[in-house]
């Protein structure tokens, strides 16, 4: 795609016209589904060694990676479910759709890209995104990645931005070098799942000293029910390099389950920064069970930003090791619980260099029974003296039916770190409300202007159309739109 | 320091691996290719029983079989997360056909 040349909009004006669709519901905006013709496959429910060893042999895949695969699928047979966070029981695992590929191939001309998912992206405004402000961009639907495509300057400065399955193609040598080394298969049963079947996701790699302006983007989709998606993403930021990833996800509303189980791995090396943002929008019929770690070196930054509105559970915990001496990390979390929906959601940082410091800032919302609990691990190891951390967790409960949880663990192993722990839960007052509405608002506006508050030390770290677009979905979250 | 008697080099052929017990700590002894190596069991991570884990002789590694971390046998340090600090390791020596170890 050749990206047309956009006139300069008044930035009010712009504004306007990027929350013009404020009260669209999710069903309308999101929540639409394709027909499934023209898929080229679709495994049968259930997982079995047999369907992944299909997986393996369908890509054509080297034999480390077909091995890969099958000691995690054992491990993910052996291991229990876990039985604690949010009720995992619930999944039937035999009623998964665990690969489902919907066109041949995935190609870097939009043109090409099969009608139905062209569509479905266009009603998302991905091309429209690539146009304004992306470096590059990616779109998986369903198992495998359909379109990708980096801006050519990157490219020639030796930035890779590619789907997985093409990386493990083109860029096997430097793939295994990294692969599964910050979440090896058997970290968790979860990461042992996709370890099993994972299929697209996104592979970049920053050369040294390469500052990429402006962000890279993956989206992904669900379509078809009872899905499983199950990317994999690895960042691997050399020396010096400067990258920000963002992923934005939805998924039709169905009646029964899908489940969305990702693994993303971040390597920051000495000097790099890092930051990797997720919307999480999915319908509310989704499993949304993620394990995220980043590393960082000596002196390099990570940011975690995570805003987390949709999915019936959302249980992802982005962590970072601070291995190298001053190195920096950063979570910034936001997570909204509506009806139904439970967000257990948090971040842990790992001091286990001298001269680390790191912060946490999680924000919660719960509205009309939603159930959000903030679950995290501050750790400074032994050794990672002049250590500095700084954990603040803010719950706000929108009514009485409502339930926020929090799970701080801080272990402390060097006597000279500076750690600061701050946790507030407030409710949405009867004098707030009545002092705006006396100022003129409806109460649902004052509602929202209360909520929009709350959350702006995370908006303000967006760029402006996440920013609008993160706004936007909460409001439809507080008009109990969504799903 | 105490030496502490494995086995004879017979019963402990390359590609093998066995454990031991010596002044309270359970020791993984490995022999990588004629090479003889040993280590604590106990993963710095969670303190799963590391040398219980898959030994890969070809690399010198083995598996912690609780999250996943490979540690390097010759050096102890872990090469994959979570774990991140390394464990002990222990100086192996074969005399008149026996391997023994040395614990300080």
């Amino acid at each position: 795609m050749n990206p047309p040349e956009t006139a300069t909009l008044d930035p009010k004006l712009a504004e306007r016209e990027a929350i013009k669709d404020i009260n669209q519901d999710y069903k309308a905006k999101f929540g639409f589904n394709d027909p499934e013709t023209g898929y080229v496959y679709k495994a049968p429910k259930g997982l079995s060694r047999q369907l992944v060893e299909d997986i393996s042999e369908y890509k054509d895949e080297p034999q480390w990676m077909r091995d890969f695969r099958i000691k995690a699928y054992e491990h993910f047979e052996s291991r229990p479910t876990p039985q604690w966070g949010g009720n995992l029981n619930q999944i039937d695992w035999d009623d998964i759709h665990y690969f489902v590929r919907a066109s041949e191939g995935n190609s870097a001309n939009w043109d090409e890209v099969p009608e139905d998912i062209k569509n479905t992206f266009d009603r998302l405004g991905i091309p429209e995104a690539e146009r304004k402000f992306l470096s590059g961009v990616g779109a998986q639907y369903e198992s495998e990645v359909v379109y990708h495509q980096v801006n050519e300057k990157l490219e020639a400065q030796g930035v890779i931005f590619t789907d997985m399955d093409t990386a493990l193609r083109e860029h096997e040598d430097l793939l295994r070098e990294y692969w599964a080394t910050v979440i090896p298969p058997n970290d968790n049963k979860l990461a042992a799942l996709n370890s099993a079947v994972w299929s697209g996701g996104s592979f970049v790699y920053v050369p040294a000293g390469v500052k990429v302006e402006m962000p890279l983007q993956a989206y992904f989709r669900i379509n078809t029910e009872n899905m499983g998606q199950f990317e994999r993403t690895l960042i691997i930021a050399e020396e010096g390099s400067d990258v920000t990833y963002i992923e934005g996800c939805t998924a039709p509303v169905y009646s029964s389950d899908s489940l969305h189980s990702a693994v993303v791995e971040i390597v920051a090396k000495p000097g790099a920064r890092v930051r990797y943002t997720t919307v999480q929008n999915w319908s509310q019929n989704v499993f949304n069970l993620v394990t995220k770690r980043a590393v960082a070196h000596e002196n390099a930054t990570m940011e975690w930003v995570d805003c987390n509105l949709g999915s019936k559970l959302t249980m992802k915990y982005p962590s970072i090791y601070l291995l190298g001496e001053g190195a920096h990390g950063e979570v910034l979390s936001i997570a909204f619980a509506g009806d139904g929906q439970h967000q257990d959601a948090g971040a842990k940082i790992i001091h286990a260099a001298p001269k680390t410091t790191s912060s946490i800032f999680a924000k919660s919302i719960s509205k009309d029974g939603g159930r959000s609990t903030y679950r995290g691990l501050l750790e400074v190891a032994a050794g990672a003296t002049g250590a500095r951390s700084k954990v603040v967790c803010d719950a706000l409960l929108l009514d009485e039916d409502s339930r926020s949880d929090t799970y701080p663990t801080i272990r402390i192993d060097e006597s000279d770190a500076d750690i600061g722990h701050e946790a507030t839960v407030s409710k949405v007052g009867d004098d707030q409300l009545f002092y705006l509405q006396s100022r003129g608002l409806s109460e649902e506006d004052a509602s929202k202007m209360i909520v929009n508050g709350f959350i702006e030390p995370v908006t303000k770290e967006l760029p402006m159309e996440y920013a609008v677009e993160l706004n936007r979905l909460i409001e439809l979250q507080m008009e109990g739109s969504i799903g | 320091m105490a030496d502490h008697t494995v086995c004879s080099t017979e019963e402990l052929p390359a590609g093998a691996s066995r454990l031991i017990e010596a002044d309270g700590l359970e020791i993984g002894v490995f022999n990588c290719g004629g090479e003889l190596l040993a280590i604590e069991d106990r993963c710095s991570h969670d303190d799963g029983p590391l040398a219980e884990g898959e030994f890969d002789p070809g690399t010198c590694t083995v598996e912690c079989p609780r999250h996943g971390s490979l540690f390097d046998l010759r050096t102890g340090s872990p090469k994959s997360l979570p774990a991140f600090a390394p464990v002990e390791t222990f100086e192996v020596r074969v005399e008149d056909g026996v391997i023994k170890l040395e614990v300080d």
